[in-house]
């Protein structure tokens, strides 16, 4: 993820759903300490950003994105 | 939306992964015995899926390496918890979700992995000039004899951590 804020969603423009599966996509929102990225960094709608925090402690659950950097 | 599913169920998919102490061909016996759990307590699969080995973004258990499956099928709630239950006791799932998702056809299915894969290699293309001319600008400002030894290191590197990793496999299949 660049550090530039983008002013669009990422979900709304490629008009995806988020899925806890998907481990690249959300790799971007994610910062290096594996922190949840807030809504006003990723530029992701708030609608979005609530289904994207669901979605990665999901994949934190099943081992598909570690909860903190080595 | 299937409109046609019987009153009181609704659509879940389950993920779970089984550890790496088994086989593959032993994982997929045991993918194929906890469907069999799923159908028994009167849940209808209609898509399967079996990821195969992965490894663990942490360890769980000693295990550094699993295997996923993903399960979707039709259910009651009150069905649910038992099948929850029994995963939950058993040693040959390391862990399970189960999560409510909308009824989706296999051709839209396929349509949203279509999209998920593009939108990944559009992001590609953006960041990849960008990340180039900063190698670029770095480049410029050292000498060039300090490069080459970076990038033999940074190779002996890359060599050291796959036979570290084939090292790890092999002691988990013991």
């Amino acid at each position: 993820m660049s550090n530039k804020k983008s002013k669009e969603c990422f979900f709304c423009v490629n008009q995806l759903d988020v899925d806890y599966k998907d481990v690249r996509t959300l790799r971007r929102f994610v910062n290096f300490y594996m922190k949840i990225l807030p809504g006003s960094r990723t530029g992701v709608c708030a609608w979005h950003q609530r289904k994207l925090t669901q979605a990665i402690k999901r994949a934190r659950v099943m081992s598909l994105l570690a909860p903190t950097h080595k | 939306m299937s409109k046609s599913k019987p009153s009181g169920s609704s659509r879940y998919e389950m993920l779970f992964i089984v550890p790496n102490n088994f086989t593959e061909d032993e994982a997929k016996s045991i993918v194929a015995k906890v469907e069999g759990i799923v159908t028994e307590n009167g849940a209808t699969i209609v898509f399967s899926e079996f990821w195969g080995k992965k490894k663990l973004a942490y360890i769980i258990k000693q295990n550094h390496y699993g295997y996923y499956s993903l399960c979707e099928f039709d259910i009651d709630r009150d069905a649910l918890t038992k099948i929850d239950r029994v995963l939950r006791l058993s040693n040959e799932v390391l862990r399970h979700q189960i999560i409510s998702i909308p009824a989706v056809t296999d051709a839209e299915r396929l349509a949203i992995k279509e999209k998920q894969t593009q939108a990944s290699k559009s992001d590609k293309k953006e960041e990849k000039p960008n990340s180039k001319e900063k190698i670029s600008k770095v480049v410029d400002k050292k000498e060039d004899k300090k490069e080459d030894k970076k990038e033999s290191s940074k190779a002996e590197l890359k060599d050291l951590d796959q036979k570290l990793e084939g090292i790890i496999t092999a002691k988990d299949l013991l």
